[in-house]
């Protein structure tokens, strides 16, 4: 999973944040996808999902606090879809509470974590940077 | 079902195509079909509802849907297991939340339901219109469809 120099948003701390987040998402892949036996690699993967629970956390209350800093205009839209996001981490570590780390049900949030990541930084992040543009610039705080 | 539906279908394609996966889209021919039936390998089935219901089946051929998730996670993919279908399935659905949104631009209020994945083609699917309509999309890396049955449920 490739960082894109296009999903810059000109904020420091965020594109710091999304470079790490798409570093993750994509050791995370690696590990779930690669050919070595399930129970070689879960420890594995249950580090990375601990990681992912507390980091997207961590990074959507910066972003949002960041929004409010620059007077994001969309910030409560931005907001509903951190929220969206956190119950969808959510619903996949309860099914995993129930039925533990399949193979199965971790590819499938492996799969859906990748492509909601690559389009909210690709498309939803980017308006953040075009209304810092507008305002006359980059943040480097 | 109305022809100016399914230019929010085709514009959120295009979108969501070009966003994640930096591929153009160029609409080929538009058919209508009496039957919804997943004819390729990879499929994903979408329920709306609102004041248009019905469904929207998107239909891959397998090494195009391989070459799309392999665009996303810089791996090799080799076969349609749970990650390469989820990732496929979250993509349709954000191509199909991307619809909705032009289509409240245009006054109808719709939802989503959370993808179904089909794997192989098959038995037809329950149809909301006696009638879809087939938009057939090309790529760089493959031709794919869309078809689309929805009703006016908006009194």
């Amino acid at each position: 999973m490739m960082w894109k120099e296009k999903y810059r948003v000109g904020a420091d701390l965020i594109d710091t944040q999304h470079q790490e987040l798409f570093q993750r998402v994509s050791n995370f892949i690696q590990t779930v996808q690669s050919p070595q036996p399930w129970e070689a690699k879960l420890e594995q993967v249950k580090e990375t999902m601990a990681f992912m629970q507390d980091y997207v956390i961590i990074h959507f209350s910066d972003e949002e606090r960041f929004q409010e800093e620059i007077g994001y205009p969309e910030l409560q839209r931005h907001k509903e879809i951190h929220a969206q996001f956190r119950a969808g981490i959510r619903r996949y570590a309860d099914r995993v509470a129930k039925e533990g780390f399949t193979e199965e049900l971790i590819q499938e949030f492996g799969g859906r974590l990748m492509a909601w990541l690559i389009m909210h930084v690709a498309a939803e992040d980017q308006k953040i940077g075009a209304f810092l543009r507008s305002q006359g610039g980059s943040h480097e705080s | 079902m109305k022809a100016e539906y399914i230019n929010a279908f085709y514009l959120a394609t295009q979108d969501v195509f070009r966003l994640m996966l930096d591929l153009e889209t160029t609409r080929l021919a538009m058919r209508v079909t009496e039957e919804l039936v997943p004819f390729r390998e990879a499929n994903v089935v979408i329920g709306v509802t609102g004041d248009l219901a019905g469904s929207l089946l998107y239909s891959f051929p397998k090494n195009m849907a391989l070459e799309m998730v392999r665009i996303m996670s810089g791996m090799e993919m080799t076969e349609l297991d749970a990650f390469v279908t989820s990732a496929m399935g979250e993509l349709a659905n954000i191509i199909s939340g991307n619809a909705m949104t032009r289509l409240f631009e245009s006054n109808f209020r719709c939802d989503i339901v959370p993808p179904q994945i089909l794997i192989g083609g098959g038995q037809s699917l329950s149809m909301a219109t006696p009638q879809a309509i087939v938009l057939q999309l090309q790529t760089s890396i493959g031709a794919f469809e869309v078809s689309i049955s929805l009703r006016t449920a908006k009194s």
